[in-house]
């Protein structure tokens, strides 16, 4: 949990935003460490259920420590329900047998199906617990990441209909939160491709309340300065001014520096 | 324009709100429907548009004339409706453009419905699919950020009963209660001049070197003689060699006859 990030997004474990909607999306560099931000803030006190596609559990594991938060004994008391998307993806490629493995990886089998069994397992894990909810806070669903998915064969238009899903259950009906991680690649033609992660972006852009977009530096790599966000709140519709705030970054063994454009220590 | 097409004006028109990432669109069409409608029927078709969880009230496969029909029919005092489509990018998504065009102009057509708004992202979807929802508009509003921060600016084109086309460019922003304010006419769209009120600024001011002349010392400026600025009188008595000044006697000498044209000398021509 990077307290400056907190106060940039004015939010505090005890007391944050709900049905919000989080989009963080990459260009050219790695935001996971956004992910790890969230991940440790809202294991707080949410019951948070983590779609890892990219990385294994043991990864987390290792970040959350250093943040101060234990993934195992989270894991452990039912607090976080974790996906192993690499782990159980070898049980649907090897054996391909459908008896065998989660029904929540079924688009490796067939991508034209969508991310309906993804939907299913989500919505499962968040219901199966009704007893115990009130233990803890509203539900958080973190997804890293959902670009990933669009290399294996599913359509953009199944994603959008996979978050839009997870939207109107966590956001609208259980009033929690979401966050979902997409990267974008840099895209060489001009016209409006069909597919793509670009497209992805723009349309999970449209259904976010907060976008946290990350990017390199432009003028290149800088050993001080990791990178820039760019903090744009959709949701609202002030009088005059369109909320959106610009930082630079360094990430740091046990944290992020973020401070405003040209303000870094090295700088100054 | 953008006030007259939201207050709803227009009677039994179909405008089509274009908004992009930069800029939701979402509010304007909420400012319409808490200015221009008296009632409001919400249909959801937001928690299941799919069937996946198995109790939708309206999935997006029912968008067809009998269903929609069936829909309206169902709402009391159903007369001179208005149907707004937030957003029909969705369906898009899952219909072929050219069916929705086609749906929704019969929809308009066969009298179920008298005026149809509908909000789509024009950035996702390809140009030719939001140009054939384009042609079916009376009214194309599209929004976008405005520049240096104030606001939005919103391009209004309408297309009268007679055919004549109307297009306006305005700034707007829209408050608390969803009502809009239009900030200013923009005449010339397309481009905004830098600010050129601000007055020049004094280079001599605030220095802690003095750098303006007072009156003497300005007179004995222009008093000054430059050196090499002659007058009349000092560039004749200059030329003319006075008594006692030295003279130059010059004796041509061969070798300072140099012909370019002819080094040896030796050309008879």
């Amino acid at each position: 949990m990077f307290a400056e990030l907190n106060s940039i997004l004015n939010s505090s474990p005890e007391s944050f935003k709900q049905g919000e909607f989080i989009l963080v999306s990459d260009r050219q560099t790695d935001a996971s460490f956004l992910i790890h931000h969230f991940l440790s803030f809202y294991l707080r006190g949410c019951k948070v259920c983590f779609l890892g596609l990219v990385q294994s559990f043991s990864h987390y594991s290792a970040v959350s420590q250093r943040l101060g938060v234990s993934l195992n004994q989270a894991r452990e008391k039912g607090q976080l329900v974790f996906l192993e998307g690499l782990k159980e993806s070898l049980g649907v490629l090897l054996q391909g047998d459908t008896s065998n493995g989660t029904p929540a990886l079924d688009f490796l089998r067939d991508p034209s199906s969508g991310l309906r069994g993804l939907y299913d397992f989500v919505h499962g894990n968040i219901r199966g617990s009704e007893g115990r909810a009130e233990d803890w806070g509203p539900p958080v669903l973190m997804v890293d990441d959902l670009s990933v998915v669009l290399s294996l064969g599913v359509s953009v238009g199944a994603v959008l209909d996979f978050s839009h899903y997870c939207r109107a259950t966590f956001c609208s009906e259980l009033q929690g939160t979401m966050v979902i991680l997409v990267r974008c690649e840099a895209e060489e033609e001009e016209e409006e491709s069909d597919e793509g992660s670009e497209r992805l972006q723009r349309g999970l852009t449209h259904q976010c309340s907060l976008t946290l977009q990350v990017q390199g530096l432009p003028t290149g790599y800088c050993r001080d300065i990791h990178g820039e966000v760019e903090v744009c709140w959709r949701g609202r519709c002030d009088g005059l001014q369109i909320q959106r705030k610009l930082f630079q970054y360094k990430v740091c063994d046990k944290g992020t520096l973020f401070f405003a454009r040209g303000t870094s220590s090295a700088v100054l | 324009m953008l006030l007259e097409v939201l207050q709803g004006t227009e009677a039994g028109g179909f405008i089509l709100l274009q908004d992009t990432v930069s800029y939701s669109g979402r509010h304007l069409l909420k400012s319409y429907i808490s200015t221009a409608l008296k009632r409001l029927h919400f249909h959801n078709a937001y928690s299941d548009p799919l069937g996946w969880t198995g109790n939708s009230a309206f999935t997006v496969h029912q968008f067809t004339l009998e269903d929609v029909s069936t829909l309206i029919k169902q709402t009391p005092q159903a007369k001179a409706v208005t149907l707004v489509i937030d957003s029909l990018s969705w369906i898009l998504r899952h219909h072929d453009p050219a069916a929705v065009c086609q749906r929704l102009q019969a929809l308009k057509k066969g009298g179920a419905v008298r005026t149809v708004i509908v909000l789509v992202h024009t950035d996702m979807h390809q140009r030719g699919t939001v140009g054939s929802i384009r042609h079916l508009a009376t009214s194309v509003v599209t929004v976008a950020p405005g520049t240096r921060g104030l606001g939005a600016v919103a391009k209004t084109t309408r297309r009268t009963k007679s055919g004549k086309l109307m297009q306006d460019e305005e700034t707007f922003s829209i408050n608390e209660d969803l009502s809009v304010t239009i900030h200013s006419k923009l005449s010339h769209p397309g481009h905004t001049h830098v600010n050129t009120d601000e007055t020049e600024v004094d280079p001599t001011a605030n220095l802690t070197f003095n750098l303006r002349l007072s009156d003497t010392e300005r007179q004995a400026k222009e008093k000054l003689a430059l050196p090499f600025v002659f007058s009349k009188e000092k560039k004749s008595a200059l030329l003319q060699p006075g008594p006692g000044s030295g003279r130059i006697l010059y004796e041509p000498d061969a070798n300072d006859d140099y012909d370019q044209e002819d080094p040896d000398d030796d050309l008879d021509i």
